[in-house]
């Protein structure tokens, strides 16, 4: 094959490479302006949301993304996370922060035991696994009223003082958030190029072959999972930490693990910035339903009709399909077509060979 | 040689009341390619897949090396030093052809493992084994991109990238064009004159008599004859399972 390696990408400062990091400082310096940007606090208060929204669906797409088992209770983790955080302050004294921390490690711990017993089972059987854990942590921490706050709810001391004020209380938790959420991408980068990486992406594709060529399979979606965990615990304590209040019912919901599969999914599970655009474009469109239509459940018809566009029209989320748009308007040369050419050759040249016979 | 490689003594399978693997003893030999033939569901298959963890044997052993490897993962059994092929060929289909070899490098250690899939030394490697099967330049290509028959030389790349001792083949030329074929069964001897030892399910008789220097034969979920081809073509057993006469 004499073009063997016109195939091989070109080494140096590709333009998609330029591209790449011109968007990354652009998407910094949005999140980096958009509180002293945000016309009152309770847009910058929106923005919150989505960043805690964006923080969880990334750690969900950890374990979702990379091994394809889809977790629809991820909100186990997110609530205990918030519960760990709020009751190592209230009941251990511990300061704020390091009450985060603990709780978040207390979680990735509890995630093991849950990983070893859950992780046995493939598809929707994981998925009703996944259901049933949320369901029995709600009704504990609803029944538990001497320890959790039962359904009262749980207040939770604000780790600021008095004097800071609920504009600047949104304006630290919102970069709080951000860096919490630079952790997970950064998490989630390093892992998508390692060799565990791999391994996983093998795990979501075809998991026997992945064990038939060697891969631990149970240990690597344990440590996804776990990982996953960790993180998302991390984001539901920050979360509690700045809201300030814990109810078992919204804590422990099937609907917070559902929008972390929803964001995911519409924003690309494969992609290190899919379940950040998901959250940004769920997130929004949530706060913006829930302001229009108060408590109504008009939201939840919005997020399913979209859940439901999404997978008949971009079943792989929003990312791969703008990205293969994109490629095909730019006419440069994507996978699809390099193969394409190839075979083309390789019949003309195999055409060649047999008319010179 | 013929300490035998991977060696089986009464490895028992049953699905329902049926006996896919019944009391399987066989001593496949060590650096020779050893065929493994019988008609359609005489328990090739979950043979295959007992050895090499897949599945759990309801009784018997299974030794590699001299090592009893009974019920270990198939992780471990690849670890071990036996690489396997699917039948019906099974890639990782979102993943590039280079992606796909560079899954099976799993070293041991939480930072070996945490190293980036890249490095150049892994990729050399990769590169060269996608030559010598000759799908290099489909490199960046997904594997669902590309044709049943590269697929399946992608998928013999993967298995060669753990460095096996042992190859245990499904099928190698089942659904492939006789060009293809021609091709794989060279690869064969070729990897087998450096010392590999191969065990094939197959179907294609012209391609094992050609191929093979052992042959067993399963009827019923377990050996009813073995030996050289010539020998095993001519066993009046074989003819009756074969025939049916």
């Amino acid at each position: 094959m004499p073009n063997a390696s016109s195939a091989t990408r070109p080494s140096g400062p590709s333009p998609a490479r330029v591209l790449r990091i011109g968007g990354l400082l652009a998407l910094a310096a949005v999140v980096l302006l958009f509180p002293s940007l945000a016309p009152d606090p309770f847009i910058l208060s929106v923005g919150v949301v989505i960043l805690s929204y964006a923080v969880l669906a990334t750690s969900w797409n950890l374990v979702g993304g990379f091994t394809g088992y889809i977790s629809l209770g991820h909100a186990a983790y997110s609530g205990l996370g918030g519960y760990a955080t709020a009751l190592l302050i209230l009941r251990s004294g511990l300061n704020p922060w390091l009450a985060l921390l603990v709780g978040a490690l207390i979680v990735a711990l509890i995630a093991i035991p849950v990983g070893i017993a859950s992780l046995r089972v493939r598809g929707a059987s994981f998925v009703i696994v996944s259901i049933a854990l949320v369901l029995i942590l709600q009704l504990t921490f609803q029944s538990w009223h001497t320890f959790t706050g039962g359904s009262g709810g749980l207040r939770v001391p604000r780790p600021f003082g008095p004097d800071v004020l609920r504009p600047e209380q949104h304006e630290r938790f919102f970069y709080l958030h951000a860096v919490l959420l630079t952790l997970a991408l950064l998490t989630w980068w390093l892992i998508e190029r390692s060799r565990l990486g791999a391994g996983l992406k093998a795990i979501r594709e075809d998991e026997d072959k992945a064990q038939a060529l060697g891969v631990p399979t149970f240990a690597y979606k344990l440590t996804a999972l776990v990982t996953s965990a960790f993180f998302t615990a991390l984001g539901g304590g920050l979360y509690a930490l700045w809201f300030g209040y814990l109810d078992p019912i919204f804590q422990f919901s099937i609907l917070v693990g559902t929008y972390m599969v929803l964001m995911s999914l519409l924003g690309g599970v494969r992609s290190l910035f899919g379940p950040l655009l998901g959250a940004v474009v769920v997130g929004y469109a949530v706060e913006v339903f829930k302001s229009q239509y108060g408590d109504t459940q008009f939201h939840l018809v919005a997020t399913g009709i979209l859940l439901g566009l999404v997978v008949l029209f971009m079943p792989d989320g929003v990312i791969p399909a703008v990205t293969s748009f994109l490629n095909r308007r730019r006419r440069a040369a994507s996978i699809r077509e390099v193969s394409a050419e190839e075979l083309a050759r390789q019949r003309a040249d195999k055409q060649r060979e047999e008319a010179t016979r | 040689m013929t300490t035998g490689s991977v060696t089986t003594e009464g490895l028992t399978k049953s699905f329902g009341g049926v006996r896919a693997v019944d009391g399987a003893s066989v001593a496949f030999h060590d650096g020779e390619i050893n065929a493994l033939i019988g008609p359609n569901g005489s328990g090739k298959t979950t043979f295959f897949n007992c050895v090499t963890g897949m599945i759990r044997p309801d009784a018997g052993t299974v030794a590699y090396a001299g090592r009893d490897v009974t019920g270990l993962a198939p992780h471990r059994i690849a670890r071990a030093g036996i690489g396997r092929s699917f039948q019906l060929c099974r890639v990782f289909p979102r993943l590039t052809v280079l992606e796909n070899v560079l899954v099976a490098v799993q070293p041991h250690g939480l930072l070996q493992r945490l190293r980036g899939m890249r490095n150049p030394d892994d990729v050399a490697r990769a590169r060269e084994l996608l030559a010598r099967v000759g799908i290099d330049h489909l490199e960046h290509a997904e594997a669902r991109d590309i044709s049943y028959g590269q697929q399946k030389l992608l998928e013999l790349a993967g298995v060669l990238m753990g460095d096996p001792h042992t190859i245990m083949l499904d099928e190698p030329a089942g659904g492939v064009n006789p060009a293809l074929v021609d091709r794989i069964a060279d690869l064969v001897r070729e990897l087998n004159a450096e010392g590999r030892t191969f065990i094939i399910v197959e179907h294609n008789m012209e391609l094992v008599m050609g191929l093979s220097d052992h042959v067993v034969v399963f009827d019923r979920g377990r050996p009813i004859a073995q030996g050289t081809p010539a020998v095993v073509q001519d066993d009046p057993q074989v003819l009756e399972a074969y025939l049916g006469v």
